[in-house]
């Protein structure tokens, strides 16, 4: 019987198969693997790509500020846009008599590609070749909160399965410890945890928000009454009622699954410290991801750790950016925030390179969209779905290159227009995942990450 | 895969159609379409096990099993029973009393007086409520970015709870939802001259107006409120799919962007639904009288004056903003905080004029989120939209009935307009031979008592759906639902009181397990694990500090740290003060879109933005964190230790029997005795430089027992 329409169609018995992995390594149940949500799985076809991490940058940075360089967009400076813009609707400002705005930072080529990156960003320009950057994003909202649902679940309705969900569902997991699908943030998700749900998918699949400080993983600390060897006993004494429970009601695995699971807690509650645990990096290390810098501490970490779960089997790896949301001056927003994310990025890129590690991990950059080409208030800029840009690298890729065109105000994608379905299909693609084929059935009908859309599959071209 | 297998089953055993996908013409007689058709109960006489069936359940339940050579498996014990009730219908564990009182009453009545004792209980409502919030997308925010508050979701939730409780006939609960204020318009837009009462019809109508609430309660783009002309779609598709999906039993969702695939549901059909809410709009409506109203006019200088404190408060900020204070201008700094906090405290709780009329917060007066009517000049149309997208308008689409289904009852497509609309719509639904409204919620209530339906997706009785188990018994039961004034309770009764609901769960039969694994024919009982809610009121109830108030604004109890963590603004979880609401039962527990309630996550609580009929069942690692490691799971193990002390006396023997009977409804073992006895010395032994309350260690393992989870 094939998992995913096991899980599809039984609709009931889903918690009969849950964690079978973990009972296959107790031997305690034949068809485990067969019957375990989790275990990986063999994907549609032969990809290079077996995990990803997301940059996610909440808030929208600006595409002409960062990796869409827009030289005519300074002769504009201060006029208005022309009128075939004007039935456009913006959030806070007016395609009608706002006053366009011209690049804010210089842009620079990088590597034998020469690819053109902003000055934000001199640490990733030294990837260049690396990273193809996709300069034709589009979707439909301009509101913070529903641009977050599309660009993580590719629709926006809520209640949908993000991104990670559907990988993990696809894929399964690598890890015997670690949760497959990780969240972490600098600040807070925009959206909260909704933007790392399973949605309609089974709540196995949904992302585990992990910290930095205290415990990294909700209750994961023994409590202090007890103890571990204390709770070892416990468990023991658990674990032998919960048998015989189970010995006396065969054929119903949720009791095993149960069973099997206060093991793996008991693993989790030593597996997670150990990953947060930094010690055993060298300074070398240290000093690649900005660990002393006093701005990059806090986002090299996160790269650190993204690297640490990428050994350790997580499948899907989310790191949130704060604060990109630049209606002010953008240019000290802009930069503030580039410092930050800049020298850790980078160095995860280095470091997933000399691990060998790179091309076995997608890691994709985007916001939820970028920022008007037309000034708001002291040169800010508003929020902007109908172009951006975001870039992706590892995973097979071979960079160096762009994909995509805005216009010459960096308003519209007007070549080779990338929806967020698009994108999604793509990363499925790169992960060896057809996204057609990746269906879950929900009120009625098939589901997909990429609903009806997702025709514009780039992978093939970012692979070669 | 599992579609062919069970298409193949169905077709093995004789049940169901294996044709299961069929093209969109040969679909006009699809059976849910189709009137219910009552066929007489198989008779006892020609039934290998007659002898044990109670009333039609168990006829067509026995007639399907013995088609395959299987039987019915016999009675669970009396404990099981009486602790599979109790969860079931009111969702509270029994104490040792209830469960001694039932099992040593040999009278034959003793079961259906236990069923009836428990559907007069009120908690009876807050169980069974709690599974239509699930279907109803209840949440007490709107999601999106800023998740807004929706300060008045919990009176739905209110109401739904009584619904529940006062057994209100099922077809009066759809007409109060969809069209409670067209249906009986004279509630409470406050009539001006109603200046002290409310008439009993009017609070009635009042209470069908609160149904509508449903509709007000969905996620909810709140950001700039500047997209007005999706937000006006989406809102939309939130009411016209969630009413497709709670009341008919079909996903609308699909014809949004083209003809439905499977069902003859058209696009037109879909946008004539949303056609039906397009004059309608959420309105606030006041709970109180004119009189009442007047009352906090009168008071609301106080308001004022709070607000001029608060200015002389800040203006002193102001003047001595960089300064050391004196400690004569410390005190007077502390003496105008106090005079806002006096001037808080001065303010009225409740009316003057009518004691006992509370507002709600700072004198806020109390109102209710309902449906109400966009006036005309208003008045949107409704447009076919290619693929869905707002961008692709195509013709004007007027109110009406989805023709398929219309066409099934002779009813009238077209629908009045601009308003009126929904009232024809809930009509028409609770007509008797409707061929979707009973089937669907006969089939929530079986699903409810045996963890599946008889069509195993609740939500969807298209095509893409699963056929019935048991077509007839399925159609007896819609049938007899709406013979019986559409009485919920009555078809607890029924299906309580059968053979087949107290089947054991533990019966093994080598057979049937190889011809029906998965228990499709209902040899024995299913086993269910507790809803989050369910388990986190066992642990309470268990623990002896279950507060069983009811009613009211959602409470918020206290989060770890490593819990809220997610949680961007912690002042969106504003705990409760008063500690007794903290253990108050779940449903009451405030529900975030953005944050659920983190172990209510971790079980499976509903995402609740779209209607969940089913929720899933995993099995994750988190879950045994939580009844391990969390503190206020280990505080109430505490107090379950203390009050078994309290209840048993000094016998380390008589602790562990009350333990077991509080838990799970039963004496402990000797051998479960012994363990128990040796767990509790090893736990003191272990670290005598750091004693533990062995017995309340004993009482946290109990809450992580496979049997305290499920009901057998």
């Amino acid at each position: 019987m094939n998992r995913r329409e096991m899980l599809c169609k039984s609709g009931f018995g889903f918690g009969a198969i849950a964690a079978a992995d973990l009972l296959a390594q107790d031997g305690q149940l034949a068809a485990a693997t067969e019957f375990n949500p989790l275990a990986p799985q063999t994907p549609d076809f032969a990809a290079k790509a077996k995990r990803v991490i997301f940059i996610f940058l909440q808030g929208g940075p600006s595409h002409i500020e960062t990796f869409d360089p827009k030289p005519a967009l300074q002769k504009w400076d201060g006029e208005l846009l022309p009128e075939s813009f004007r039935e456009f609707d913006l959030a806070q400002t007016n395609t009608a008599d706002g006053r366009l705005l011209g690049p804010l930072f210089p842009y620079h080529r990088h590597g034998e590609s020469g690819l053109e990156i902003s000055t934000l960003f001199p640490r990733i320009g030294q990837h260049a070749d690396e990273m193809a950057v996709i300069r034709s994003c589009y979707h439909e909202s301009f509101i913070h909160g529903a641009a977050v649902t599309i660009m993580s679940s590719g629709t926006i309705l809520l209640g949908h399965p993000t991104v990670g969900a559907w990988v993990t569902y696809g894929l399964g997991s690598e890890s015997d410890r670690l949760p497959a699908y990780v969240a972490m943030t600098d600040a807070a998700f925009t959206n909260g945890v909704a933007c790392i749900s399973s949605g309609f998918l089974p709540a196995i699949y949904q992302g585990t928000h992990l910290r930095t400080t205290g415990a990294p993983i909700m209750n994961l600390t023994p409590l202090k009454e007890l103890g571990q060897d204390r709770q070892r006993q416990l468990l023991n004494q658990i674990n032998q009622w919960n048998t015989r429970h189970r010995d006396a009601r065969p054929h119903d695995s949720r009791l095993d699954a149960r069973i099997a699971n206060y093991e793996l807690a008991f693993r989790m509650q030593t597996a997670a410290p150990d990953l947060i645990d930094l010690g055993s990096e060298s300074q070398t290390t240290r000093n690649l991801y900005g660990l002393d810098g006093e701005e990059t501490k806090q986002f090299g970490g996160m790269c650190l750790l993204a690297r640490r779960m990428a050994e350790r089997g997580v499948r899907y790896i989310h790191l949130a950016s704060s604060g990109w949301d630049a209606h002010g001056e953008c240019r000290k927003n802009h930069l503030e925030n580039a410092k930050k994310i800049d020298q850790p990025i980078a160095g995860l890129l280095t470091d997933l390179k000399q691990r060998g590690l790179l091309e076995e991990t997608l890691v994709v950059w985007a916001g939820e969209f970028g920022r008007t080409p037309i000034m708001q208030g002291k040169r800010g800029r508003d929020h902007h779905p109908y172009g951006f840009s975001c870039w992706m690298a590892g995973g097979g890729i071979r960079g160096g290159k762009v994909i995509g065109a805005t216009d010459e105000f960096g308003f519209h994608a007007v070549e080779d227009r990338v929806h967020a379905n698009d994108l999604h299909a793509t990363m499925l693609s790169l992960l060896g995942l057809e996204h057609e084929k990746l269906t879950y059935l929900f009120e009625g009908r098939e589901r997909r990450l990429t609903d009806v859309g997702g025709s514009n599959d780039l992978a093939q071209r970012l692979l070669s | 895969m599992l579609k062919i297998t069970w298409v193949l089953f169905l077709a093995v055993i004789g049940l169901g159609h294996a044709n299961l996908i069929r093209s969109a013409t040969a679909n006009d007689d699809y059976w849910s379409f189709q009137k219910p058709v009552r066929h007489p109960a198989p008779e006892a006489g020609q039934l290998q096990h007659g002898a044990r069936i109670v009333n039609a359940v168990d006829a067509f339940l026995f007639q399907a099993l013995e088609k395959h050579g299987l039987a019915p498996a016999p009675a669970a014990d009396k404990h099981t029973l009486v602790r599979r009730a109790y969860l079931d219908l009111i969702g509270l564990l029994p104490s040792p009393e209830q469960v001694e009182a039932f099992v040593t009453n040999p009278s034959a009545d003793a079961w259906p007086r236990l069923i009836n004792e428990l559907l007069d209980s009120k908690h009876y409502g807050e169980r069974w409520g709690r599974h239509w919030l699930d279907v109803a997308r209840y949440a007490d925010s709107g999601g999106y970015e800023t998740d807004i508050y929706l300060r008045n979701a919990w009176r739905y939730r209110d109401y739904v709870v009584k619904s529940f409780n006062d057994d209100k006939p099922y077809d009066q609960f759809v007409q109060e939802q969809i069209a409670g204020d067209e249906l009986w318009p004279d509630n409470l837009d406050l009539d001006p001259k109603r200046v002290y009462h409310i008439t009993a019809d009017q609070k009635k109508h009042l209470e069908a107006r609160i149904g509508t609430g449903l509709y007000t309660l969905g996620p909810l783009i709140h950001e700039s409120r500047l997209d007005a002309r999706r937000l006006h779609y989406e809102t939309l598709t939130d009411w016209a799919d969630t009413t497709g999906s709670v009341f008919l039993g079909l996903s609308f969702g699909c014809a949004r962007c083209h003809d439905h695939k499977f069902d003859p549901l058209t696009q037109t059909d879909y946008f004539a639904m949303q056609a039906i809410f397009a004059s309608s709009k959420e309105v606030e409506i006041p709970l109180m009288t004119a009189m009442e109203i007047g009352d906090t006019r009168q008071a609301y200088p106080k308001i004022v004056a709070i607000d001029e404190a608060r200015k002389r408060y800040r203006l002193y900020e102001q003047q001595t903003a960089g300064k050391t204070l004196s400690s004569e201008e410390q005190t007077h700094k502390e003496k105008l905080l106090i005079d806002i906090a006096q001037k808080v405290l001065a303010l009225p709780a409740g009316a003057a004029s009518v004691p006992g009329t509370r507002y709600d917060g700072l004198m806020e007066i109390p109102t209710v989120s309902v449906l109400g009517h966009e006036q005309p000049a208003l008045l949107k149309t409704v447009h076919r939209l290619e693929r869905g997208e707002l961008y692709g308008m195509k013709e004007q689409i007027q109110a009406a009935l989805p023709g398929a289904l219309a066409q099934a009852t002779d009813s009238e497509v077209d629908l009045p307009k601009p308003y009126g609309s929904r009232k024809a719509l809930a009509l028409w639904l609770t007509e008797p031979d409707h061929p979707l409204t009973s089937r669907v919620m006969v089939n929530r209530i079986w699903q409810w008592h045996f963890g599946r339906g008889l069509v195993a997706t609740p939500n969807d009785f298209g095509a893409m759906g699963q056929e019935p188990t048991h077509p007839e018994l399925l159609d007896w039961l819609a049938t007899e639902f709406i013979e019986r004034g559409w009485s919920i309770k009555d078809m607890h009764r029924l299906i309580m009181t059968s053979s087949s609901y107290q089947m054991s769960s533990q019966h093994i039969s080598e057979k049937a397990v190889q011809a029906d694994p998965e228990n499709y024919l209902l040899w024995r009982m299913p086993r269910r694990r507790l809803e989050a809610e369910a388990l986190w009121d066992a642990v309470h109830t268990a623990a002896g500090t279950i507060n069983l108030k009811m009613g009211g604004r959602p409470v918020v109890p206290p989060l770890a740290e490593d819990e809220i963590a997610s949680l961007r603004d912690t002042f969106r979880w504003p705990v409760s003060a008063d500690p007794q609401e903290h253990t108050r039962r779940g449903l009451y527990i405030l529900v975030l879109r953005n944050f659920r309630f983190p172990m209510f996550s971790v079980f499976d609580a509903p995402v609740s933005s779209v209607s969940c009929p089913t929720r899933d069942v995993t099995t994750v690692a988190p879950q045994a964190l939580w009844s391990l490691n969390n503190r206020s799971v280990f505080s109430q193990a505490q107090a379950f230790a203390s009050r078994v002390r309290k209840e048993a006396g000094t016998e380390a023997h008589d602790w562990i029997d009350r333990a077991w009977m509080i838990a799970f409804a039963r004496h402990p073992t000797d051998r479960e005795t012994r363990e128990a006895l040796s767990l509790m010395d090893t736990l003191s032994q272990t670290d005598t430089a750091a004693p533990v309350d062995a017995l309340a260690q004993l009482c946290l393992s109990l809450f992580n027992l496979n049997e305290f989870a499920f009901t057998d």
